[in-house]
């Protein structure tokens, strides 16, 4: 590739984030008050809550990690990508009652939700902050990965240099504006996605001819790569099939991109409109990493192409593709990475100016928030790099790392808290706390067995956050029916009617 | 206490469904996530303690039962050709992977969207949405105090 391509795609990528910049700087005139700095605002209509949320959701994990763990073990992970049903499952269950809490009282973060369902409880808050705390890290280094990976394939940059570069751009918008330009900024990157997903499919059928070829050359040349990887479940242990069915199934729903946009929305019957929206841009996604990883998969086989890494799967299909694919697909990455980033940035500013403080029974004055806010968002951006750099993991694993954790966080307190008015606070607070001494336990290990100072194996190679999952869930689930037993927690009136609604 | 028995029978079902999977029965595993999620669904409809299993079985129901169908086909075909080369193709995938396409992935995801804007009002009608905004108003404690002798 030529000096002066490298700097085309340097400037379309730059571009995007310029863009982000700027509307980040023009939506400050609707930050009115800390409030609505840090989500509080239901002033989106669907199309662009649709659209931020799928790109918060799909991340660098979809378009960086997929189609690399596509190429180096089949299609198991398109599972993951390709349950897009349970978006919409999510809106159906629990989008009405998360959004009619919001109506009940000032609603700015997920911690505020959690106050009113479970009336106050300080402790609940206190593990929530520290479950999404740990679970926006892990979720966050896999952007850091994969922003690493993309300029290192340009300019073999240093991937501590660039993280941080990325970083101090994606804080300077998201101070700016916070939640408001977050929302608008992601809709905005999750088009770039779209735009590049169109462009990048009809690469792959110009390149390849369809999908029938990527078959055939696996099959009939010597390239190393394995056929049983084009079935359903590719070449990983059926284990990894299941858990990347499980987890964006039962876990789409109660991921804080989810969550809290369903609250900034003007109304509830928007949202099957924004569940269309979300689910139609997610398959064009969906499509685009298939298309990158089978392209990856039939370039390899044909010996057009070497692939080093599975990460730089995306970007050497790019190269080989030409200009007009790298312009589109480099600066698709970039907005992928942001539009999470630039969220769990928030979500961490949220977490350490207001409920942090709030759990622990000290009042910070909302201006005072937005400083803290921004000093949180500096410390958090540096956990994900400390993360990124320790557990070597590849994207995609990282990011379902990153998802697992976070649905552990938030699934006694959002889905079983409103599904069921019997979830008493001291069941909940025993399912989180279990929750985080089972993720400190997987993460731990997984750890340990990266320095080969462990052996242990998960029953059934079944990935260690399935088992947080479901310990949480049974743990609040148990403990809430013997709590009943001899106390009940009593709801005002208005929440009770958002939980019947 | 319906809904008391539904969260009982989803914690089971958490359990013997990652009980099944670690012991090597992952896609039983799969399975048994389908009629948990038909738990959830059912709570999901539950409006002032009645369920509408109507919004139960469309879309959802047929969701769930085109999964049920995309793990069956999936799981045979991979089995049937499990060297990875089939002896025929579906619009080029594999055949156990094009029964994912299909069923797992298009139909659904368009069954779903398409199918939740067409249960819209039965889901929440504007009526239900405005009595509830009502009732938020009514029982705030600014318009207890302001209605206090």
């Amino acid at each position: 590739m030529s000096i002066g391509v490298k700097y085309l795609i340097l400037a379309s990528s730059f571009a995007v984030l310029a863009i982000s910049f700027l509307i980040g700087f023009w939506a400050r005139r609707k930050v009115t008050s800390p409030e609505a700095f840090i989500g509080g605002a239901k002033i989106f209509g669907p199309l662009t809550v649709g659209l931020a949320t799928m790109a918060a959701v799909g991340s660098a994990f979809a378009v960086v990690g997929v189609p690399g763990l596509v190429f180096s073990t089949g299609n198991a992970i398109l599972l993951f990508m390709f349950a897009a049903p349970a978006f919409v499952f999510g809106y159906l269950v629990i989008g009405k009652k998360v959004r009619a809490l919001a109506e009940i009282g000032s609603v700015a973060s997920l911690g505020d939700l959690s106050d009113l369902r479970f009336n106050g409880h300080r402790g609940i808050k206190l593990l929530l902050s520290i479950m999404l705390f740990i679970g926006a890290a892990m979720y966050l280094s896999a952007q850091v990965e994969a922003c690493a990976r993309l300029f290192g394939n340009l300019f073999d940059w240093n991937e501590l240099v660039i993280a941080f570069v990325i970083f101090a751009i994606l804080i300077g918008y998201t101070v700016l504006s916070g939640e408001i330009g977050g929302v608008l900024t992601q809709a905005f990157q999750g088009l770039v996605i779209v735009v590049a997903g169109f462009i990048f499919t009809a690469s792959f059928f110009a390149v390849t001819g369809g999908f029938g070829p990527v078959l055939e050359v696996i099959a009939n040349t010597d390239s190393g790569l394995d056929p049983s990887a084009l079935t359903a479940w590719g070449s990983l242990p059926g284990a990894y099939s299941f858990a990347w069915i499980l987890l964006p199934a039962l876990g789409i729903m109660c991921q804080p991109q989810v969550l809290t946009r369903m609250t900034m929305l003007r109304t509830p019957r928007e949202l099957p409109k924004l569940s269309l929206y979300a689910v139609i841009t997610n398959m064009i996604t969906g499509l685009m990493v298939l298309a990158i990883g089978y392209c990856a998969i039939y370039l390899v086989a044909a010996g057009k192409v070497a692939i080093d890494h599975p990460d730089t799967a995306v970007f050497k299909v790019a190269d080989y593709l030409g200009i007009s694919a790298q312009l589109f697909v480099y600066p698709a990455v970039l907005a992928a990475a942001l539009s999470t980033s630039s969220l769990f940035l928030s979500l961490a500013g949220t977490i350490v100016s207001r409920d942090l403080p709030g759990s622990l029974g000290i009042n910070i004055t909302p201006v005072r928030q937005v400083t803290v806010s921004r000093i949180a968002m500096l410390l958090m951006g540096l956990a994900a790099i400390g993360f990124a750099a320790l557990s070597g993991d590849m994207v995609a694993i990282l990011g379902t790392y990153g998802f697992g954790t976070l649905a552990a966080a938030t699934f006694p307190i959002f889905v079983i808290g409103l599904l069921w008015r019997g979830a008493s606070s001291r069941g909940v607070m025993l399912g989180m706390l279990t929750a985080l001494a089972t993720t400190l336990g997987g993460v731990g290990i997984e750890i340990l067995k990266r320095f080969n100072l462990s052996e242990f194996a998960w029953p059934g190679e079944v990935p260690w956050y399935v088992f947080v999952l479901a310990a949480s869930v049974t743990v609040t689930i148990a403990a809430s029916l013997l709590d009943r037993a001899w106390s009940d927690d009593q709801l005002d009136r208005r929440v009770r009617m958002a939980l019947d609604l | 206490m319906i809904e008391t028995f539904l969260i009982i029978a989803s914690g089971l079902l958490w359990l013997l469904m990652v009980a099944l999977a670690g012991a090597g029965h992952w896609l039983a595993g799969l399975y048994v996530l389908l009629v948990l999620l038909l738990v959830y669904a059912i709570l999901g409809t539950s409006h002032k303690g009645r369920f509408d299993l109507r919004l139960v079985l469309f879309p959802t129901g047929v969701w769930l039962l085109s999964w049920a169908a995309a793990f069956g086909l999936a799981e045979y075909f991979a089995r049937a050709y499990d060297s990875g080369v089939p002896a025929f193709t579906i619009f080029g995938f594999h055949p156990s992977f094009a029964a994912i396409v299909i069923l797992f992935w298009i139909f659904p995801t368009l069954l779903m969207g398409f199918g939740f804007e067409a249960v819209k009002d039965r889901w929440l009608s504007q009526k239900q949405w405005d009595d509830f905004l009502a009732g938020v108003h009514e029982a705030s404690p600014d318009k207890q105090d302001d209605e206090a002798p």
